[in-house]
């Protein structure tokens, strides 16, 4: 049981004050993040990464992870409360929450979406522990053509399953593809692309691309959608915060269900918890039909539960996917892979016995965040819904300070200011006409990566393309994406003219 | 422009439907550019194949094709004819952010009628108009958020909102360095928070500066971040 020792000492090196305090600095910040509409959790680790430059790897790891799990703790209490999921990975369980709430059970809503939260985090973490240290093993052996491959499932999983068209999605991710071509080649010396300006030589920065696309492009967004009616009223949460045990027994195998839904999602790059929060919604929608007591539609707890959980379940695996292999499931993993770079480290097999140190600590974070993230989030949620009082303009006005700060802190270049202008407008014009923003990061981030380890494959077997696809992991990755994507287009196509029979004009 | 949904104008409302073709466009811009930047491209002698121009070329295919399957199917399914109509309540919540205070602060301010120029969404000034679709929440792109909006409405962008925020953040990046960082980093929160429809630019001057100094000293004094000290050089 290495695996045990090893998270020990993980745990000894979080429980010091000051990395606790970083935890818990990253539980704040990621509540509060998740419960405003709008800011997302990779958005707040963009607009950090610059300016926790300076703190330890360590210490900035285990906030991040706080971020990233605050974020999906919080997204559920605006969804319960007022309807208005805070990311879109809580839009899933605000169709019965906020139903709960409107019936006057807003506190079990919420309680039974922290006790979700916790349970699918720290389960799926669990599994983490002890499987990561062997898929980064299998990884080990793992050459150019099947990295190449890892990456191209990723793109082409990413830019399909996100968002409405693939079309759009595949778009998105040749602009991050063509964006990270920008700068000097690595294995030639080449310069490409930038047009003799030395500033671009070491390429676009990613912590420039992330947040123009993310925080400036969003407050564009904003600015855009200004004069928008909004209707919104706060539900006010009163009595027991706590669960009867009848509602924690009908509650606990929707929780595993959901963990269970949301395990496998974090390994396969689909971009986030979108996809599995709504197949638990749908699990447990179909399952409670079958049976009397179905609240289903007047705010059923197990609509809450599943999707929950399997949202949770699946942010804590796709970390462990991250650190084992080094491929980012999602925007906020990308976030985080090229927060990694930025401190001069590669995710992926050897990041276990590089800095074995780091992954444990940060594994062992995990656990002691979902147990602050519980203590924040069960007692004060109604608190934290209080902070959809701040005015929008101020918040998005600090946004764009932070994101300017950040981006100028990070390289002290003005031109860097203006490349992220260029990138907000981008992210802008993608909001505005449908492209979905993950793929490009993916683009981004893996776009080299697949160019190099291409090229390596191609240069091993001096030119024959059959070595691309020659070993079974690569020949098996290949297969399974082709159906996955041909089944999708089935489904889609189906959903399509289920659709267009309904509404006269189909939705852009 | 009237407040009515308006029915089809023609020409400019053809396009008007179509502003989706900005990225397509941009996309062709982007191909041309790495095409001729792959074919003029300066690669060092002795380089092992495939050399460095391989996969740009390949990328700068994909920006043309791209281009051309988006154009058609911007073309093919144009946005919604009317402009804002109220969509269902379900969608507002996956679409808008909301708060108590933003709602009010909207209420007070007038987006000025667009003109019906081609290039931009034809605007009108329709309180109850609804974003839809296009973004959600930050950095998760909209996984179902349009397939719940009951009725169809072409989203309405505040044309005056995006170019005041726009500007503001160019005069920023003009001042940061003659300025510093107080002066010119509470310019940019007053303007934003002005753009984003704050109604009280007397008390946004105490927020922005308060801000701005405060950031100055927890990252430049604590942190130890670079900001540039401009003409209150001396004061700190």
């Amino acid at each position: 049981m290495n695996q045990l020792s090893n998270l020990g000492d993980g745990f000894l090196t979080v429980l010091t004050p000051m990395n606790l305090l970083w935890v818990f600095v990253g539980a704040l910040l990621g509540t509060a993040v998740g419960v405003l509409p709008g800011l997302g959790s990779a958005m707040a680790v963009a607009l950090l990464l610059p300016v926790t430059f300076s703190l330890d790897p360590i210490g900035a790891f285990i906030m991040f992870a706080g971020v990233l799990f605050g974020g999906l703790f919080g997204d559920s209490i605006s969804g319960i409360l007022m309807n208005t999921p805070g990311n879109s990975t809580a839009i899933a369980s605000t169709i019965e929450g906020h139903k709960m709430a409107q019936d006057g059970r807003a506190a079990q809503a919420l309680a039974t979406s922290a006790i979700a939260s916790f349970f699918g985090g720290t389960v799926a973490a669990i599994l983490v522990v002890f499987f990561a240290p062997s898929l980064a093993r299998l990884a080990t052996h793992f050459g150019p053509a099947e990295y190449l491959a890892l990456a191209v499932f990723a793109f082409v999983a990413i830019s399909a399953v996100v968002g409405e068209s693939i079309l759009r999605g595949l778009t998105s991710l040749v602009i991050g593809l063509a964006i990270a071509l920008v700068g000097i080649d690595g294995m030639s010396g080449a310069s490409r692309f930038t047009g003799g300006m030395p500033e671009l030589f070491d390429g676009i920065n990613i912590v420039v691309i992330t947040v123009g696309l993310l925080a400036l492009g969003e407050v564009i967004a904003v600015a855009a959608r200004r004069g928008t009616k909004e209707e919104a009223k706060l539900i006010t949460s009163a009595g027991r915060l706590w669960l009867s045990r009848k509602e924690f027994r009908l509650a606990l195998p929707a929780w595993v269900r959901g963990t269970t839904i949301g395990v496998p999602f974090g390994i396969i790059p689909v971009g986030g918890s979108e996809v599995p929060t709504f197949l638990a919604y749908g699990t447990e929608r179909r399952l409670a039909a079958r049976k009397p007591g179905n609240m289903f539609g007047r705010g059923d707890g197990r609509g809450v539960a599943g999707p929950e959980a399997a949202g949770n379940a699946t942010a804590s695996t796709a970390m462990g996917a991250l650190l084992a292999l080094g491929l980012p499931t999602s925007a906020t993993a990308a976030v985080l892979l090229a927060a990694f770079r930025q401190y001069g480290l590669q995710p992926g097999p050897l990041l276990f016995e590089r800095a074995s140190e780091l992954v444990w600590a940060l594994l062992a974070s995990f656990f002691i965040g979902m147990v602050v993230l519980l203590i924040l989030n069960l007692p004060f949620a109604p608190l934290w819904a209080k902070l959809l009082k701040v005015p929008r303009h101020y918040l998005y006005a600090g946004i764009t300070v932070f994101a300017m700060l950040g981006i100028y802190a990070t390289s002290s270049k003005v031109f860097d200011l203006v490349l992220v202008l260029a990138i907000g407008l981008l992210g802008f014009g993608m909001r505005r006409y449908g492209l979905p923003v993950a793929p490009v990061l993916i683009g981004v981030i893996l776009g080299p990566l697949a160019e190099t380890e291409f090229r390596r494959t191609m240069a091993v077997s001096e030119g024959d393309p059959f070595a691309l696809v020659s070993s079974p992991i690569s020949a098996t990755l290949y297969i399974v994406l082709a159906l996955g994507v041909t089944g999708l287009l089935v489904q889609r196509s189906r959903a399509r003219k289920k659709e267009e029979s309904r509404l006269m004009t189909p939705v852009a | 422009m009237t407040t009515e949904p308006v029915p089809d104008r023609g020409q400019s409302d053809f396009l008007a439907r179509r502003t989706g073709l900005v990225i397509p466009a941009l996309l062709l811009v982007a191909g041309i550019v790495l095409a001729i930047g792959t074919f003029t491209m300066d690669v060092p002698s002795g380089v092992a194949s495939p050399g460095p121009q391989v996969f740009p070329a390949f990328i700068s295919v994909a920006c043309l094709v791209f281009a051309v399957l988006l154009a058609v199917d911007v073309l093919r399914n144009p946005e919604p004819e009317q402009v804002g109509v109220r969509t269902a309540g379900r969608a507002a919540t996956t679409a808008v952010p909301a708060g108590t205070s933003p709602a009010g602060a909207g209420a007070g301010d007038t987006p000025q009628a667009a003109d019906a120029t081609p290039a931009t969404t034809a605007a009108t000034p329709d309180r109850d108009t609804t974003a839809i679709g296009g973004a959600t929440a930050a950095g998760e792109p909209p996984a179902v958020g349009g397939a719940e909006v009951e009725e169809p409405a072409r989203i309405r962008s505040n044309r005056p909102a995006v170019l005041g925020l726009v500007g503001t953040v160019i005069v920023f990046i003009a001042l940061l360095v003659p300025l510093g960082w107080i002066i010119a980093g509470a310019l940019l929160f007053w303007g934003v928070a002005r753009t984003l429809g704050s109604r009280r630019p007397v008390f946004d001057i105490f927020v922005a500066v308060a801000m701005s100094s405060s950031i100055q000293l927890a990252f430049s004094a604590g942190l130890g971040l670079n900001l540039p000290p401009g003409i209150l050089a001396g004061v700190f």
